[in-house]
């Protein structure tokens, strides 16, 4: 009895060795699919349907989806009796229909029009894990239908990836369509336009607060490039910066509390930063060359620049506290309108090459410069959203312009301007 | 006429350098010399060697011990009761013949399908009273739908029998290439279960680079009996990235029925990283 219990316990790790030492082992290194298959129902009725309400959501929420490149959307023809449910529970789901058809995720909703007070209901599911993922009510008027597709499509992005996605946001531009250039504003994927400058003049080089609702801009309304800031939803205007000279390339420091842009009060374009009250706080380059269109990295401690110090047009980085220029571009004869990424990890910018602007992306250190557009039309202005997974650029073909949308490596292209709109110069929005 | 002619033939001469002619006559020479040469036994022919063509089963057995499938591989084995496995698969002419084989009695389904619709029309003529004409219409086109129909799987047979003969055709240079692992060093015809697992858990893993942070890394053992069930799993080490964990789970559901037998009872312990994927 005495050596019952070692004996017993020596016989359960011997079994527990030899079963460790059966098992197979094996490396998977990548995954076999790299897109999500996802099922997305049409919103249905909780009482009185609404007409065209469910097919201006579905086409809304539908466009983000398939711009994400997350995702391989299952064909509604497909669909089984579930999708014609009102089931928001998971108890009320078949979720072995949506097996079937190979989805991975499914998503569910419903909506109410009460006067005129919308409710939608949303809900995303793991359709293999049989779990709910994430479930949203949004309340608004009508015309809100949109805007709450692009709510839920960034909510699905940070459940399914971490990262919340940047459909809800805004889009700054310049546009001709009244024959002068003026600041415009729109929705992300091209809709709900509206005029935000009646300046008659020129209005150039759009940029959003990082932390408030405004947006500062170049235009010549008094004759000269001046600065100008302005609060969108009050419409509240003012001259920023009005020095003689170009007062051009405005750009907000990630925490809002400086603007970069380029001056020419000395006769030659520097480089500058400037407070929000539009006081001078320091001069960045001091160089013959001309120095424009600054770009700010994440961390506000750099700012890309165009300067042609060096003969041709090239992309330089100036660090702002120790004044230290490094070149960072050497490829290509005219390299310009440098972005960098809210991630910090790429630069964007565009070169023209046989006539035409190509967007082009770098690391920050100058390694890995990849072109990311082809064909023909120059693509210039590129500019990130504000997760760093999307880009937004201006598209000239045939002095034509208009506004593109593509992810950070040029795949999913899909023109967002409306047609014959001549638009240009985007600046994309942080959350709004 | 004839002097113009001849006159302009004189100015043409006058143009020419002096031992054009011979220049002239001497590079045609030359230019046929090269053929000529080319054919002649100092620059043999050599015959262009089809590349080998390797006829892959993806759908083999899957086996504890897989043979060597390598083509030189083929005189491996005397021993063993796999051997006479093996020898049905030198023949692959025979192969192909076989598999419409099973073919054929689904073809002969169709027919009695066609038959029952026949009997339709017998209870029609019990109702003789007036429509009698109307039933003798109706049973008329059933007839003809069901004709229709028989005519439509014979299409349809005659198709997969003309597919298969063409499959038959195809040869592989590598008549004996023994069905196995590139690496395999065992005796059995047939993939390694370990290859199979991996290969089918891996189909079921859907993770895309937008997801991607960092590097995880996670390790999952995985336990299924003969049948290619699975009975437990279990995290040995979550990768601390919850989006990827959880596309790990989601694997491991979809990977509960493996599509095949396995030899015996195994267990995995699978390391899913990033690593390929990163780096393209």
């Amino acid at each position: 009895m005495r050596y019952f219990k070692p004996f017993i316990f020596s016989i359960i790790m011997l079994c527990l060795l030899s079963s460790v030492a059966s098992a197979a082992r094996i490396e998977i290194s990548a995954p076999g699919e790299q897109t999500i298959p996802l099922a997305a129902t049409h919103l249905l009725p909780m009482g009185a349907g609404y007409p065209g309400l469910a097919e201006e959501f579905q086409q809304a929420l539908q466009g983000d989806l398939e711009l994400a490149g997350l995702f391989d959307l299952v064909d509604p023809d497909a669909f089984l009796s579930d999708a014609d449910k009102l089931g928001l529970r998971r108890n009320e789901i078949d979720f072995y229909q949506w097996r079937m058809l190979g989805a991975d995720a499914l998503i569910k909703g419903g909506y109410k029009v009460d006067g005129g007070k919308l409710t939608i209901e949303l809900r995303l599911f793991d359709v293999i894990t049989q779990r709910l993922l994430t479930g949203r009510r949004y309340v608004g008027k009508l015309t809100d239908v949109r805007n709450i597709a692009h709510k839920f499509a960034d909510q699905i992005l940070k459940s399914l990836t971490g990262e919340k996605g940047p459909f809800a946001t805004k889009i700054a531009y310049i546009s001709k369509r009244t024959g002068r250039k003026e600041l415009y504003l729109m929705d992300v994927d091209g809709h709900n336009s509206m005029q935000m400058t009646s300046h008659r003049s020129i209005v150039l080089n759009p940029d959003f607060s990082p932390t408030r609702k405004e947006f500062i801009f170049t235009s010549y309304r008094n004759g000269n490039p001046d600065l100008f800031r302005k609060e969108i939803y009050t419409g509240r205007e003012s001259r920023l910066s009005l020095k003689p000279g170009l007062n051009i390339g405005g750009r907000y420091s990630p925490d809002g509390r400086e603007i970069a842009l380029t001056l020419s009060k000395d006769k030659n374009s520097e480089i500058y930063l400037l407070g929000t009250d539009g006081t001078i706080h320091r001069r960045l380059t001091n160089h013959y060359g001309i120095d424009v269109d600054p770009s700010w990295s994440p961390k506000g401690n750099e700012i890309a620049f165009v300067s042609d110090r060096r003969g041709n047009p090239n992309i330089f980085i100036v660090d702002i506290f120790t004044l230290d220029v490094t070149r960072l571009t050497h490829a290509g004869k005219y390299n310009a309108t440098p972005a960098w990424s809210p991630k910090g990890d790429r630069i964007a910018y565009s070169r023209l090459e046989e006539g035409n602007f190509n967007i082009f992306t770098i690391n920050p250190d100058g390694s890995d410069d990849r072109q990311i557009t082809f064909g023909k039309g120059s693509k210039e202005h590129p500019r990130w959203s504000p997760d760093g997974r999307f880009l937004i650029y201006s598209y000239d073909l045939h002095k034509k312009k208009s506004i593109w949308i593509m992810r950070a490596d040029g795949t999913g292209r899909k023109k967002i301007s409306a047609p014959g709109s001549n638009d240009s110069h985007p600046a994309w929005s942080g959350s709004w | 006429m004839k002097s113009s002619r001849k006159q302009r033939w004189q100015q043409l001469q006058s143009v020419f350098e002096p031992g054009f002619k011979q220049m002239l006559l001497a590079s045609i020479l030359i230019h046929l010399l090269v053929p000529i040469l080319y054919y002649s036994p100092l620059f043999p022919q050599r015959e262009i060697v089809k590349p080998p063509v390797y006829r892959v089963n993806l759908v083999n057995k899957i086996v504890k011990n897989p043979q060597a499938g390598r083509p030189e591989a083929t005189v491996v084995k005397k021993k063993t009761k796999v051997k006479p496995k093996a020898k049905p698969k030198p023949k692959p002419k025979v192969k192909p013949k076989a598999k419409p084989i099973p073919a054929k009695p689904k073809a002969v389904k169709p027919k009695p399908k066609a038959v029952p619709v026949k009997p339709k029309p017998k209870p029609k003529p019990k109702p003789v009273v007036s429509q009698v004409q109307d039933k003798v219409r109706e049973s008329a086109l059933d007839k003809m739908r069901a004709k229709v129909a028989a005519q439509a799987h014979k299409d349809k047979i005659a198709a997969l029998k003309a597919a298969a003969l063409a499959e038959s055709l195809i040869e592989s240079p590598i008549v004996d290439a023994p069905v196995g692992m590139a690496d395999g060093k065992g005796d059995e015809a047939g993939v390694s279960a370990i290859a199979s697992v991996q290969e089918f858990i891996q189909q079921q893993w859907v993770f895309s680079e937008y997801q991607a942070a960092g590097k995880p890394e996670a390790e999952v053992k995985m336990a299924y009996n003969r049948e290619g069930t699975l009975l437990h799993y279990k995290f040995i080490k979550k990768s601390g990235n919850s989006v990827f964990d959880e596309s790990l789970t989601r694997a491991i559901v979809k990977s509960k029925h493996l599509p095949q037998a396995l030899p015996e009872a195994m267990e995995f312990e699978i390391v899913f990283n990033l690593k390929d994927m990163l780096d393209k």
